[in-house]
């Protein structure tokens, strides 16, 4: 097991390294929150319906910014501390080592929408009654780990190409609007839904609202179950994708030694 | 029979009888752990954004290397003479471009795995450590990847710590640590995992006198328990003092592999005239070196004042010459002194270049 070790001591490590200072979070809780709130100010008078939509979007958006960051930076900050030298030649597969940073990073990614979930609840005095409690429980974690092997692809993608870093600061926003978690998509143009629909967590995020909101009509015509497994078949597909990255950020990083200049 | 490897004169290594010397006779019965053959490492790069250029470097150029186990072996060599690469060949970071590379057994190439469950990396510099986290969350991490049995995880780290001598601040945060008690860490996180090898890439670079004598000391102690080490220095003393053999090392190649002892040995039969001076230039200096009978002149040019090594053959003869090229210099001293280790190497890169 000493896979699953490497990845339960990186999730550790993560954490420590989290609560070290975890005042990183506030940019994360702040813009999603704004966000939310603008989004309800286009509204006249908003309808319990739409308010109840947008404070779950914002909580939704609060999940990204970590994931986004923290696993899409997890390699790039072992080259800022310089571990990477013993991150790479530790007897552990990277993968497994990234794998449980990022399950830390899609945790705090919920913790934090969470936050701005109920902070949002609170402003606007719309008590969130959760219709299913235990098929949104279900989705929930199940988007968490969606949220987690995203992160990993990222976090591979990003050490390959210096170009997709440079993406990451622009990317927030159009996955808080693709992923319907600010407008239902069918509000999108026609050509973003094939990116909307290949994020895994476009699905995550409307079983929730299905689990969540009692006569929730917007979603896709697949419903809870089927949102749940397009969920999940993406999730897999992001993980083999993503075990397939890291053999060649492995290649890589022997070949050439850009990976590793300190 | 000699076994000084010699290849600045014949431009190849030569060995007594085609196997590697091991310097100290007695030692030769002992297992190999590190075999290196033919070993070249290039890198490639480009430079320029319109007009790319692919640029070609050989950072290590050829190299033959057989350390057995139990052996402090250095590697010493100017700034970019290819240490730091070799090190990252033999601890599976990059790999090789020509050549075998065999350590403890495992090839480097196609088992990876197995040769870094069984060696430590020590880098030197400040970096290379959470910042944010303790001593000891450090240490767990790193022992957690390089898989210490959980069984023991704590009592290990508990020992090693108090090893490097940092029991006491175990759980302070390693950003408020001195650059001396980080160098300490790093040694401690390298032999956490108690590998059998432990490969120190300039372990002293930065640290102040007695910061870097404690981490000689160290060295020494992880030497008298059984374990082969391959470091890398700048410093001569360092090698001279710690290293059972020391390979020199620029351009990539190994110019000399031998005993302390047996380094000295090429220099045996030369002198060094000293020369203290102001104002001396390397103007000063390329006329001494051109001047027949001189080996090699090392320079140090302070601001104020300047030192030249002039090594000579004949110093009672060369002692007349070299001060009537410095007549109108302002010289304070010239003294004739028995060459070091020091100018054995520098005579061995100089005369390489
Ligand atoms: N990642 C890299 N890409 C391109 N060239 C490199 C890279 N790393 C090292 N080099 C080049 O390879 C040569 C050897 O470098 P190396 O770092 O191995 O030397 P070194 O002996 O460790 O030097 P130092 O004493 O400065 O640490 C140098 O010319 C260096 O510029
Ligand atoms: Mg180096």
């Amino acid at each position: 097991m000493p896979r699953l070790r490497a990845a339960t001591a990186s999730f550790r490590h993560q954490a420590s390294m989290f609560l070290a200072e975890p005042q990183w979070l506030i940019p994360n809780i702040i813009a999603p929150f704004v966000l939310a709130m603008v989004v309800l100010m286009l509204y006249r008078e908003p309808s319990p319906e739409a308010v109840l939509y947008a404070v779950l979007g914002g909580g939704m958006m609060g999940m990204w910014g970590n994931t986004l960051y923290a696993s899409g930076y997890s390699i790039q900050s072992d080259r800022w501390w310089g571990t990477v030298d013993a991150i790479f030649s530790a007897p552990s597969p990277l993968i497994w080592i990234i794998g449980g940073r990022t399950v830390w990073n899609a945790f705090i990614g919920i913790v934090n929408g969470l936050f701005v979930l109920v902070a949002a609840m609170l402003i606007f005095r719309t008590p969130l009654e959760v219709a299913n409690f235990p098929m949104f429980l279900l989705a929930f974690v199940l988007t968490l780990l969606s949220l987690a092997a995203l992160g990993m692809l990222f976090s591979a993608a990003f050490v390959l190409t210096r170009s997709a870093q440079v993406l990451t600061n622009g990317l927030e926003f159009p996955i808080y609007v693709g992923t319907g978690s600010m407008f239902p998509i069918f509000l999108l143009p026609y050509w973003t839904h094939p990116l909307s629909l290949s994020l895994a967590p476009t699905w995550g995020i409307d079983a929730i609202r299905y689990s969540a909101l009692a006569g929730y009509a917007q979603g896709f015509r697949i419903g809870y179950w089927g949102d749940m497994l397009a969920m999940a078949a993406l999730s897999l597909l992001y993980l083999v994708i993503s075990i397939w990255l890291f053999k060649a950020v492995d290649r890589r990083a022997r070949r050439t030694a850009d990976l590793m200049r300190y | 029979m000699t076994s000084i490897h010699f290849r600045a004169l014949t431009g190849k290594v030569i060995t007594s009888n085609g196997i590697p010397s091991t310097g100290e006779r007695g030692m030769d019965d002992r297992e190999i752990v590190i075999d290196v053959r033919g070993l070249v490492r290039k890198y490639h790069s480009t430079t320029g954004v319109l007009h790319q250029k692919r640029r070609e470097t050989v950072a290590v150029d050829h190299i033959d290397l057989q350390v057995r186990r139990g052996e402090l072996f250095g590697l010493l060599g100017p700034n970019g003479a290819g240490k730091t690469t070799t090190i990252k060949v033999l601890t599976t970071l990059l790999l090789p471009t020509e050549g075998s590379v065999q350590v403890l057994g495992y090839d480097a190439v196609k088992q990876p795995m197995e040769v870094r469950k069984r060696i430590g990396l020590i880098l030197g510099g400040e970096r290379g450590l959470y910042y944010r986290i303790t001593a000891r969350q450090n240490l767990r991490y790193f022992a957690d990847i390089y898989g210490v049995p959980i069984a023991i995880r704590d009592k290990r780290i508990e020992e090693v710590l108090a090893r490097v001598d940092l029991l006491d601040k175990a759980d302070v945060r390693v950003e408020d640590y001195s650059r001396g008690m980080k160098q300490r860490l790093h040694i401690a996180k390298g032999i956490v995992h108690d590998p059998e090898l432990v490969f120190m890439d300039e372990p002293t670079i930065g640290l102040d006198p007695e910061a870097a004598r404690d981490t000689r000391a160290m060295t020494k102690e992880l030497v008298g328990e059984g374990k082969t080490i391959l470091l890398t220095t700048h410093y001569m003393y360092e090698a001279d003092e710690l290293c059972d053999r020391v390979g020199v090392i620029a351009r990539g190649r190994i110019l000399a592999l031998d005993t302390p002892s047996g380094l000295k040995a090429l220099v045996k039969d030369t002198s060094v005239i000293e020369v203290e001076g102001f104002g001396l230039t390397e103007m000063d200096v390329e006329s001494l070196r051109a001047l027949e009978g001189v080996r090699t002149v090392a320079a140090n040019m302070g601001e104020d004042k300047q030192t030249m090594r002039v090594q000579v053959e004949d110093p009672g003869g060369m002692l007349p010459r070299v001060a009537h090229i410095l007549e109108d210099r302002k010289v304070i001293g010239m003294k004739v002194k028995e060459p070091t280790l020091e100018d054995a190497y520098l005579w061995l890169v100089r005369e390489d270049a």
